[in-house]
């Protein structure tokens, strides 16, 4: 009866806390792989809920193509100093993240973004998730 | 024993929230006109969803737990895909109804009262990925079943002793839970909202019985916030797919079968049976533990099951009724939709006169003449009233105080119908070209007087050369179709538009090349963001394939493709542009894609299916369409599942 109790209290005070994404990662996202992209910014949607970065690079058969990378909201981005001029078209960055669970889908979620031409990261943090 | 601590812990929390309920109903009934003030600022507290197992409240793929699926919920669960959210369609929309309730950012109850008697005529509750949600109090009725389906629906409520009834309606489809499990756009909600001091317990009650074979319960609570405030998160709508790749037209989804995380989770709760994990009406019951350690057979288990209230295929044939009557429903700008016995007659009313897309079948064109009619003489022919007072009013004609006008003549006699538009060679498309054209009037004569010339007096019907073709084919035994009827203007290429404005706007034929037949047209109404859709959308069948007349499947898929491209939202994936469908509910650019999406999954399955080398009867064996057959499909009738299968077979393998 204890372990009854202690779960439910355990659910509440866990949902109550959580701050939801309008989808679901676990579900969008294989959390448990990651993709490695390099390539050139095509864009930057800089939004809510989510915003994203395209970029076009290869993908495992050495195609290119146009990857949509889910990023944190604007909110999000705004408390690390990240603006939506903070990335220009055109820039070189690399890229990891989680791959879509949907085969043959090109996009990811962010998990770091490095712009090696003058140092820019994020995803270096504890803080630095997507959520 | 575990699994059984897990159903006796979601029971208690059930329990409890019945239990307060209750108590709330013991402490007397509210007197009469003195309802429980329930307009607050409310936080989120709790609920049933997993948030200790998926990680913030986001459910894992495969988490069914609790809920009374039927085969075809199950199946429609293990192949949507959460990257749905990212097609240009659903980008902004809110959550589902039922999941409303537990979005992030808490909830704002408003009431809205009568200024004079201080009547409570509404409730609005606001979240802060919704529209305003308004619970109607005023004892109006729920529209016609052909009326449009929104995220929230159409709400009434009435007070059951201290606690709020909400009674919901024309839902469009959407989630039960995050991550898989889904709704149709025929389910129902209902909601128990009761408070008990600060807390506000909010039991919800979803009867679908496409996909659940019960309707489904969940309760959520939440905490008086009267510091709070329920933001509003902008939704800025991308113009680039946030799925990747370059197709904007990408329907993501999992093959039958090819979900391999559905058990994922399991690897972390190895206390839950996977058979218990996939849901189903025993497994929601106590009594379903047994059947874990094999003394008892889930067939043999007898549970206390609820029926739905809803009968499907009433559902659906109310949204297009074959009661030998018409009904107007007006839908935007110019245009209204006769609801025809069983079809659907699109009717731009203006100050030029009337333009009909198709025509019914031959029996009821009387009736439709007759709506028609009406139509003109309420919409078009109305003394409209006058804004202007003295005589400098422009545009008036006869007395100095213009009103005296409106008052005083009598009403213009009803416009002419200019137009007939055939969107296909169907029968409900042209069964009442004859009457309907013959009654109007397109000016064909040059010269003074051509206005009141009877040289070919008859509305000018205009379809796709196609049409006209089929039409004027020789059928043995059948009498030939009479000029009148038919097409006196055609097509051949993409489009046409009408050279010039027709009541205030540009009108355009797009044609859907080899979709339902070979000649199908789309007419969209520019200004007034309006599109007939013909045959290609339906909200009560899958689409009618007619092989031999040039139809392919992968024609109408372009067809809701290019309605998609045309049309654009108001605001979070509803209204905004509207499509009439031939047989059907009035539908918006969220309606036509899930019917797109759905019409992308069947075809992408049965794809697979042929590249595995089936054939066709074990392809039907397969049962590609069961998710959809209780929406969609039909056993009996002029168009059944084994035929709309047979042509999508036909379709794809022929390549067309």
């Amino acid at each position: 009866m204890r372990r009854v109790f202690l779960l439910v209290a355990a659910t509440m005070l866990l949902v109550g806390a959580a701050a939801y994404a309008h989808h679901s990662y676990a579900a969008t996202y294989d959390t448990a792989k990651e993709v490695k992209l390099a390539g050139k910014l095509m864009q930057f949607s800089f939004k809510n809920p989510h915003s994203y970065v395209t970029i076009q690079a290869p993908d495992a058969k050495g195609a290119m193509q146009r990857w949509a990378i889910e990023w944190a909201g604007t909110s999000q981005l705004a408390n690390r100093g990240i603006t939506q001029d903070t990335l220009k078209i055109g820039d070189e960055i690399t890229i990891v993240g989680r791959p879509s669970r949907v085969p043959g889908e090109f996009k990811a979620l962010m998990v770091n973004l490095k712009r090696p031409s003058d140092g820019f990261s994020w995803g270096s943090r504890p803080d630095d998730v997507v959520d | 024993m575990t699994y059984r601590t897990r159903l006796t812990a979601r029971s208690a929390l059930f329990a409890v929230a019945l239990l307060i309920t209750v108590t709330a109903f013991a402490q007397g009934p509210a007197r009469p006109g003195m309802p429980t003030e329930i307009a607050s600022e409310w936080r989120l507290d709790s609920n049933e969803d997993p948030g200790a197992i998926g990680g913030q409240g986001q459910p894992p793929l495969g988490y069914y737990l609790g809920i009374p699926f039927n085969a075809a919920g199950r199946m429609r669960a293990d192949t949507s895909a959460e990257s749905i959210w990212g097609t240009p369609e659903y980008g902004c929309r809110p959550h589902s109804a039922p999941h409303q309730w537990r979005g992030l950012g808490g909830a704002r109850i408003l009431k809205e009262q009568d200024p004079l008697t201080r009547e409570i005529k509404a409730y609005h509750i606001q979240f802060m990925r919704s529209l305003d949600w308004p619970i109607y109090m005023d004892g109006r009725p729920h529209p016609p079943a052909w009326a449009p389906h929104t995220w929230s629906g159409f709400s009434t409520g009435e007070w059951v002793g201290n606690t709020l009834k909400v009674t919901t309606t024309h839902l469009k489809d959407g989630y039960i839970r995050r991550g898989g499990p889904q709704t149709s756009d025929l389910y129902t909600m209902t909601d128990f909202i009761t408070r008990h001091g600060d807390i506000l317990t909010v039991v919800t009650v979803i009867d679908d019985p496409v996909y659940l074979d019960e309707p489904y319960i969940q309760s959520t609570t939440y905490t008086a916030d009267l510091t709070g405030t329920t933001a509003t998160e902008n939704c800025n709508g991308s113009e680039f797919t946030e799925n990747g790749g370059t197709d904007r037209h990408w329907v993501p989804h999992f093959l039958p079968g090819q979900n391999t995380a559905l058990t994922e989770w399991l690897k972390n709760e190895p206390w839950v049976p996977e058979v218990a994990s996939r849901g189903g009406l025993e497994t929601v019951y106590p009594e379903y533990a047994a059947t874990l350690n094999g003394s008892k057979k889930v067939s043999d288990l007898k549970v206390p099951a609820s029926k739905s209230a809803i009968t499907v295929d009433k559902q659906r044939s109310n949204q297009s009724p074959k009661d030998g009557e018409v009904h107007i429903q007006p839908v935007q700008g110019n245009i209204y939709m006769l609801v025809a016995d069983g079809t659907n007659i699109t009717v731009s009313a203006g100050p030029e006169g009337l333009l009909v897309v198709n025509t019914g079948t031959a029996p009821m064109s009387d009736k439709i003449l007759a709506a028609i009619k009406q139509l003109s003489s309420s919409a078009i022919a109305a003394p409209t009233p006058n804004n202007c007072i003295g005589v400098n009013c422009p545009g008036t004609w006869g007395w100095a105080a213009p009103f005296l006008n409106t008052v005083i003549s009598s009403p213009a006699p009803p416009k002419p119908i200019r137009y007939v538009i055939n969107t296909s060679a169907a029968p409900e498309h042209i069964g009442g070209n004859q009457k309907i054209a013959a009654a109007g009037f397109f000016p064909r004569t040059a010269g003074f007087g051509a206005a009141v010339d009877n040289i070919g007096r008859s509305a000018l019907v205009l379809s796709h050369e196609n049409v006209l073709l089929k039409m004027s084919a020789k059928v043995p035994n059948q009498p030939a179709i009479p000029a009148v009827a038919m097409p006196s203007d055609t097509y051949f290429d993409e489009f046409r538009k009408l050279p010039e404005y027709f009541n205030g706007e540009a009108v355009i034929l797009y044609h859907a090349p080899a979709a339902n037949t070979d000649g199908d047209s789309l007419v969209f109404f520019r200004h007034s963001e309006v599109i007939s859709a013909g045959n290609i959308y339906s909200t009560v069948s899958y689409p009618v394939i007619d092989l031999a007349n040039g139809g392919t499947f992968q024609g109408v898929i372009k067809g809701l493709n290019k309605i998609l491209d045309l049309a654009v939202a108001e605001i979070r994936g509803q209204g905004g542009t509207w499509v009439i469908p031939s047989h059907g509910r009035l539908s918006d650019t969220g309606d036509v894609a899930s019917y797109r999406n759905t019409m992308t999954m069947i075809r992408d399955r049965v794809q697979d299916l042929i590249d595995k080398g089936m054939t066709l009867e074990q392809v039907k064996a397969a049962k590609p369409t069961m998710d959809f057959d209780g929406r969609y499909g039909s056993d009996t009738g002029p168009w059944t599942t084994a035929m709309f299968v047979e042509a999508v077979y036909k379709s794809l393998k022929e390549k067309k």
